[in-house]
């Protein structure tokens, strides 16, 4: 046998339009922590779900464990003790947590000596157990559609650990997790080799990598680019591989030219479906050439001050000025119309229609303006020439152009084509909600670089963000919300790191 | 009051089964509103081998009787298949194919009813006369006041029914198919992940479903008309959509919604004879359920929680 769990020889796989991966050869070893490093897009994904048997290569072979074998579908996948938690998780949310970790492989039991049933009692205690030996602590009994998505990651690992897989794959799993959670999980793998399984982790977090994996294939636009010994490696030289050319942490940036008031807000109560105020006598301003940066933990409350502003949700209390006009309670064309330009949190249900084409979604805020629109008849032909600029002007890539299915296009293209759109409304006030978040390096480093040009030229920007180090990065002035209020408002220069974390925590001022 | 009672559980019973076999279609991800057509095939096969077995002199049979029930099962669950087909193999939309297939049903069987009867019997006619299902009342329980009355007069095919309907809800909720395809209504992506057939498994439900539904059919053939005709078609198939939408996709609740409809029906039909209407004015009060129907739906639609893929086609690919 083969010191190797897994070899994957010359695979190759095409999707229409693109090539995902191009002649990639790996091979894992057993019980080491094996990471897929890439660019959203670079094709880390498609190689793994061809291992779960998802998609079938078109070209090259998979050994597991010395033998060559050909995996037709996950539960294929299953009985070679391959597991994998998706992106995406894989969970029916009104089951108990039970039920999805036996869905597939049901203990079965007989009631009334001859009627077969699941035995769900017994497998409880058994989910228990399995959950303890590894510190996965869940209450077994819960609906998913209870818990947080950093429990329902847990119940993705403990559907793998029931079924007894020795080969994990992690699927971007830190994406949705918060950094004490990442720590918890990074923690678990760690725990999980120890148990002796084999892990491969795809991410493009190259911090979680040197803290966890031993070795580390970096792909490029679905080719490989070289595999790593993570210990003798430096972050930025697997920066630079990945993206294929050297990368700036820090984004330069010049110095602050600050213009008259374009946004005040005064006083702003949002209240939630309880009537509960979630953002609460919020007062700030925004001047042209000025990045507003709004810190704070996740749930604060800046997600629905973005929305307030943007006229997604009413205010309660409060105004809203915008050009010395008061836009509280005006709807929201008309406040794109009298300048906001909006990129949301969740770019996939409200920035774009996932399943209509690029031109069609980089018109979507002016679909009825000529030349798109004249006598309430559209014109195909005007959106595709605009949008063929766009997407020349800010390198999107996609399979079809602008005919592509944005659901097919990967994040960060995503999140380019909600950008170019905002942007070219040439509104005054820019909204930035968590405008990197799921994006790798490049992608982050690119929007980072945006964001300081529409500063440069004069747009007022509102950037809210729950990474620390983007609003260091970025921010001309930095209000830290806690629990609905702002509770310090001061010039990015006067404020440290560790100030800014402290009161994001809510601790209050030391007079 | 004990009519009341009698007539309601007659119809509801009947509705049950039907709304069940929507449940099944529904839990899995499949929208059902062939319901209606469904339940008029099931009881044209039925009612077709009544007809054959009266010919060849087995009609006092006590087992002929659930033979016929037999033949309304398979032939609403195999008419099904062209929904579990459209639906699930070609990738058609849910509404749509059900709405077809109702079309097609109806058209179908009244063809079909004219050409066998003037085949075997000679006239052309576009009914089966069918006998009155017998009934039974239990002794002693039958006497108590009130609670009595739910043990008189029942048909018999009303105990088979809740035999059905008790396994069906065993099925769903306690077996390993169950957990699936329950499953397959909320995240069809997970029972792939989990190594089941998500296509299988849903072409069953429906087919069940289709099946169930034959069985309601025919009980309705055997009680309210005491034939089969096309005006077998009016409308029961989506109250027992209504019925099961107000159950909450659930059984048992399903069965609270069923009953009301049932004793508003009776209830109206009693209230329009103690006033003394005519005949004309019956006809409106046969509007009754479906009235009530649209007041239910809109105090309670917006509490119920309808299974999250419902109406999805599967994709593995989409993410």
């Amino acid at each position: 046998m083969s010191e190797y769990i897994v070899e994957m020889r010359h695979i190759t796989k095409k999707f229409p339009g693109i090539v995902a991966n191009d002649d990639v050869s790996i091979s894992v070893k057993k019980g080491e922590i094996y990471a897929l490093l890439g660019e959203n897009g670079a094709g880390k994904s498609t190689l793994m779900s061809m291992l779960f048997g998802m998609y079938e290569p078109d070209e090259g072979e998979i050994y597991v464990r010395g033998e060559k074998v050909k995996i037709t579908s996950p539960s294929h996948a299953a009985k070679l003790n391959i597991g994998m938690v998706h992106q995406h998780f894989k969970l029916v949310s009104n089951y108990t947590i039970t039920e999805n970790i036996i869905l597939g492989q049901e203990p079965k039991k007989k009631i009334l000596g001859f009627l077969p049933s699941v035995d769900i009692k017994n497998t409880d205690k058994k989910i228990a157990d399995i959950s303890k030996k590894y510190g996965l602590e869940v209450d077994p009994s819960k609906r998913i559609e209870e818990v947080n998505v950093s429990i329902q990651q847990r119940v993705e690992i403990l559907k793998m650990l029931y079924r007894e897989s020795e080969i994990l794959i992690f699927d971007e799993p830190t994406a949705v997790l918060t950094p004490q959670e990442i720590e918890f999980l990074l923690k678990i793998i760690l725990e999980l080799r120890k148990g002796g399984k084999t892990i491969i982790l795809i991410t493009h977090k190259l911090e979680e990598i040197k803290l966890v994996a031993d070795r580390c294939a970096v792909l490029c636009q679905g080719r490989l680019v070289d595999v790593l010994d993570v210990k003798e490696t430096s972050t930025k030289k697997m920066a630079s591989l990945m993206v294929g050319r050297d990368v700036d942490f820090k984004v330069a940036k010049s110095e602050m030219n600050m213009g008259r008031e374009v946004l005040s807000v005064e006083n702003l109560v949002v209240k939630n479906k309880d009537g509960f105020p979630v953002v609460n006598d919020v007062s700030f301003k925004i001047h042209e050439g000025e990045v507003f940066a709004v810190a704070g933990v996740s749930g604060n409350g800046q997600t629905e001050l973005a929305d307030a502003i943007a006229g997604m949700l009413r205010c309660a209390s409060g105004k809203i000025i915008l050009n010395q006009k008061d836009i509280t309670s005006e709807n929201i064309r008309n406040r794109t119309e009298e300048g906001i330009s909006y990129i949301p949190e969740d770019r996939q249900s409200v920035g774009l229609v996932l399943d209509y084409t690029l031109s069609d979604n980089i018109c979507l805020k002016n679909y009825y303006k000529e030349p798109f629109c004249k006598n309430n008849l559209l014109y195909k032909k005007e959106f595709k020439t605009y949008s063929d600029e766009l997407i020349e002007k800010y390198d999107i890539r996609s399979g079809q152009g602008s005919d592509t299915n944005v659901r097919s296009m990967s994040g960060g293209n995503q999140q380019k084509a909600i950008i170019a759109r905002e942007i070219e409304l040439g509104s005054k006030l820019m909204i930035f909600v968590q405008p990197t978040r799921g994006l790798d390096i490049g992608a982050i480093e690119n929007v980072h670089k945006q964001i300081l040009r529409e500063r440069d030229k004069g747009k007022a920007i509102l950037l809210i963000s729950l990474e620390l180090d983007e609003i260091m990065n970025l921010a001309d002035t930095i209000g830290v919300i806690f629990s609905g209020k702002i509770l310090k408002i001061a010039p990015a220069s006067t404020l440290t790191g560790n100030m800014v974390g402290e009161y994001m925590m809510g601790v209050k001022e030391h007079e | 009051m004990d009519t009341v009672i009698i007539d309601g559980l007659s119809f509801a019973i009947p509705l049950f089964i039907i709304a069940i076999g929507g449940i099944y279609s529904e839990k899995s991800g499949v929208i059902n509103l062939a319901l209606e057509g469904l339940l008029g095939v099931g009881a044209f096969t039925g009612s077709v081998a009544f007809l054959f077995f009266n010919r060849l002199g087995f009609e006092s049979m006590p087992l002929s009787f659930l033979i016929t029930f037999g033949f309304a099962f398979l032939g609403a669950g195999i008419f099904a298949m062209l929904h579990g087909l459209l639906c699930i193999r070609f990738k058609a939309n849910q509404v749509i194919s059900g709405v077809v297939i109702n079309i097609l049903a109806m058209a179908l069987t009244t063809f079909l009813t004219s050409q066998i009867n003037a085949l075997v019997l000679g006239k052309p006619s576009n009914k089966f006369i069918l006998n009155v299902s017998s009934k039974f009342t239990v002794p002693v329980i039958s006497k108590i006041p009130l609670i009595g009355a739910i043990f008189t007069d029942v048909y018999v095919f009303m105990p088979i029914i809740i035999f059905i309907s008790l396994f069906a809800w065993y099925l769903l909720y306690k077996t390993t198919f169950g957990l699936r395809l329950r499953a397959c209504g909320d995240n069809p992506h997970a029972v792939d992940a989990a190594g089941a057939d998500v296509g299988k498994i849903r072409f069953s439900s429906v087919v069940i479903s289709g099946a169930l539904a034959g069985i309601g059919g025919m009980a309705f053939a055997y009680s309210i008309t005491a034939s089969y005709s096309p005006s077998i078609y009016s409308g029961y198939g989506y109250l027992a959509i209504a019925a099961l939408i107000f159950g909450n996709w659930k059984i048992l609740p399903t069965l609270g919604a069923c009953m009301l409809f049932g004793f508003t029906r009776s209830g109206g039909y009693k209230i329009a004879q103690l006033l003394g209407f005519s005949s004309a004015f019956s006809d409106v009060i046969m509007t009754l359920p479906y009235l009530f129907t649209l007041i239910l739906l809109m105090f309670f639609s917006s509490n119920n929680k309808a299974p999250l893929a419902l109406g999805e086609i599967y994709d593995k690919g989409k993410r």
